[in-house]
């Protein structure tokens, strides 16, 4: 790889049932220089394309024709942990939209984005950084509030540090990385790794739930 | 009288006839044990045997009959009652007519119970009359005892009878919630689908207006302002405030992010607050927002955050204002900005809330603490 030569494009599937949509993001996105490997109009046509179009990140609607956007989420992260999910959705519904980044997405954003929104979360996306709306940062902050209230059942659930709550509670309050930087006395790439580590820990409390939802209700045995 | 087809119904009367199953199997080896103990009574004894033998084939008979709902008929039952009265008059005939206790003795609550699971108290009355009549008819002499337990029998039956309606009753109309639960579900489901394609194609308007710009760009614009609305009234829907004289202040929350530029984050769930409390709580963030539009621009970027903990609630509303130094606070006293910081403190205050503005290169930040429950105004 040469100093001249462009890195390769972003490989990017675009999964959604409006196809006047699927085509305005599709002709945003190459005319902005990425690779739009593959399309989908529903979940199953996702899930059946995903592992042949090998794409970097996945630009996903939530309300999309079965398994809907929060399934194939979680699919996708059990097949291939290294396919970033980009959730779009159109009614930011919050129940949804925090199913969806437990369930393992990198970043949401509502359609109503403007172009440059999307491209810039995609690129964020495929660098392996979370896109946080305050929006969703305010979620993720109650969903651990309401978890450390909860009596504690497990001493090994992930519960979020001082100072992660901290860089949480800026970014919901629409601090930007560099202003959050600033402001604690840390590096951008600091700010960065936490958001990305509150994130990390929500979905291992997701499936630390799942599991002993599966113990509890005797799915981990065969005959059950 | 049939007992009327609800599936929830057929399941009741399926786990009373099994347990009944049970509870004749029951009284069966008492009234044959009975009958052992006191075969010294009986003045005609193969009559008395054939007698128990009847007893012995026809609960049988009835435990493998009643199992299934297609054959709980009319002549079953009516069979059924028919040879416990058949066998409680034949008693005198098989003892002699001093006789005490009858040949099937408790035997015969099978049949009762069986009326009344399938007619319900009627049934139970008439079984439980007919049994009555029957026992007492062929006594020689009425002891306290004997009325004691025929009183019994007609008022168990009926109240037994009673009892199993209801609880079909109960059962149809946990059916009925459940369907019209699943009714309630399936409707926002679909809502839900509507307002996602119409919230899509608002999306796409706006998106497409500011490519092409100029007029296109305007009607962009206006599809924009419809999607955003429409987003927030769904999610207003979600949190309906429950009926108890509290609101749910991040639902009331969401409403200012109407205000051009203004971003409100909430937890996911509803945080119910007394009315009053709640109320104040969007006054003070729309008075904040209000002097963030008068002093630092109409469509200058703010953002509101509410955090909810068990004993209290903080609010945060902050603004970008362009880097101000230190300073701004007496700059803004200057200007006459701290009698409205005032007024925004004292609601807070009114309500045992504590209120702390600060300023610094991040722009300007006030933060809130309101105790729950003990607020002092949270008596409305």
């Amino acid at each position: 790889m040469s100093e001249t030569e462009a890195p390769a494009p972003i490989r990017v599937m675009v999964v959604d049932d409006h196809p006047l949509w699927r085509d305005a993001v599709e002709r945003d996105l190459i005319q902005a220089g990425l690779d739009v490997v593959g399309v989908a109009a529903n979940g199953r046509e996702a899930l059946a394309r995903f592992p042949a179009a090998r794409p970097d990140v996945i630009v996903l609607d939530l309300q999309i024709p079965a398994p809907d956007g929060i399934e194939v989420t979680a699919e996708v992260g059990r097949q291939n942990p290294d396919v970033r999910v980009l959730i779009l959705s159109a009614s930011g519904e919050q129940a949804d939209v925090l199913a969806a980044v437990k369930a393992g997405a990198t970043g949401y954003l509502v359609k109503s984005a403007s172009r440059e929104e999307l491209l810039a979360a995609i690129r964020t996306v495929a660098a392996g950084d979370p896109v946080f709306t305050p929006g969703l940062a305010g979620m993720v902050l109650g969903e651990f509030q309401r978890l450390s209230d909860a009596p504690a059942v497990d001493p090994s659930e992930p519960r979020l540090t001082e100072r992660e709550t901290e860089v949480l509670k800026m970014v919901a309050k629409g601090l930007s990385y560099r202003q959050i930087a600033e402001r604690l006395v840390l590096s951008h790439r600091t700010v960065q790794n936490h958001v990305q580590s509150t994130l990390r820990k929500l979905q291992m409390h997701n499936r630390v739930e799942l599991t002993r939802y599966a113990i509890e209700h005797g799915l981990d045995t065969e005959d059950s | 009288m049939s007992p009327s087809p609800s599936p929830a119904a057929i399941a009741v009367e399926n786990r009373l006839f099994g347990a009944l199953a049970v509870l004749r199997v029951v009284v069966l080896v008492n009234a044959v044990g009975l009958n052992i103990y006191r075969r010294g009574n009986f003045d005609h004894p193969v009559a008395a045997v054939v007698c128990v033998a009847v007893m012995v084939l026809w609960t049988g008979v009835a435990i493998w009959a009643y199992r299934s709902p297609r054959r709980r008929t009319a002549l079953l039952l009516v069979a059924d009652l028919a040879l416990a009265v058949a066998l409680i008059l034949l008693t005198v005939e098989v003892k002699g007519a001093d006789f005490r206790a009858t040949i099937p003795g408790s035997w015969i609550i099978g049949a009762l119970l069986a009326w009344s699971a399938h007619y319900r108290w009627r049934g139970g009355l008439i079984a439980g009359v007919a049994l009555a009549a029957a026992d007492l008819s062929r006594r020689q002499e009425l002891h306290q005892s004997d009325y004691g337990n025929a009183f019994l029998l007609v008022l168990s039956g009926t109240i037994v009878g009673f009892l199993c309606a209801s609880l079909q009753q109960m059962a149809a109309e946990r059916e009925v919630a459940e369907r019209a639960a699943a009714m309630a579900t399936e409707r926002v489901r679909l809502a839900r689908a509507v307002h996602d394609g119409v919230l899509q194609v608002l999306a796409l308007v706006q998106r497409r207006g500011r490519e092409l710009g100029g007029e296109a760009a305007e009607l962009g614009e206006l599809a924009g302002e419809q999607e955003r609305e429409l987003r927030r009234l769904i999610q207003a829907q979600d949190s309906v405030a429950p009926s108890n004289g509290t609101v749910n202040v991040t639902a009331e929350l969401a409403r200012l992010e109407r205000l051009p530029g203004v971003t409100v984050s909430t937890p996911g769930f509803p945080v119910d607050l007394p009315a009053l409390t709640a109320r104040e709580l969007v006054a003070t963030a729309r008075a904040c927002l209000d002097n963030v539009k008068r002093h630092v621009g109409a469509d200058a970027p703010a953002w509101v955050l509410l955090q909810a903990y068990p004993d209290r609630v903080e609010l945060s509303v902050r603004d970008e204002g362009p880097g101000v130094p230190a300073g701004r606070l007496e700059a803004a006293a200057a200007e006459g900005r701290l009698g409205v910081s005032e007024s925004i403190r004292s609601r807070i205050t009114d309500l045992g809330g504590t209120a702390e503005l600060s300023t610094g290169s991040f722009g300007t930040e006030w933060e809130f603490v309101v105790p729950r429950e003990r607020g002092l105004g949270s008596s409305a």
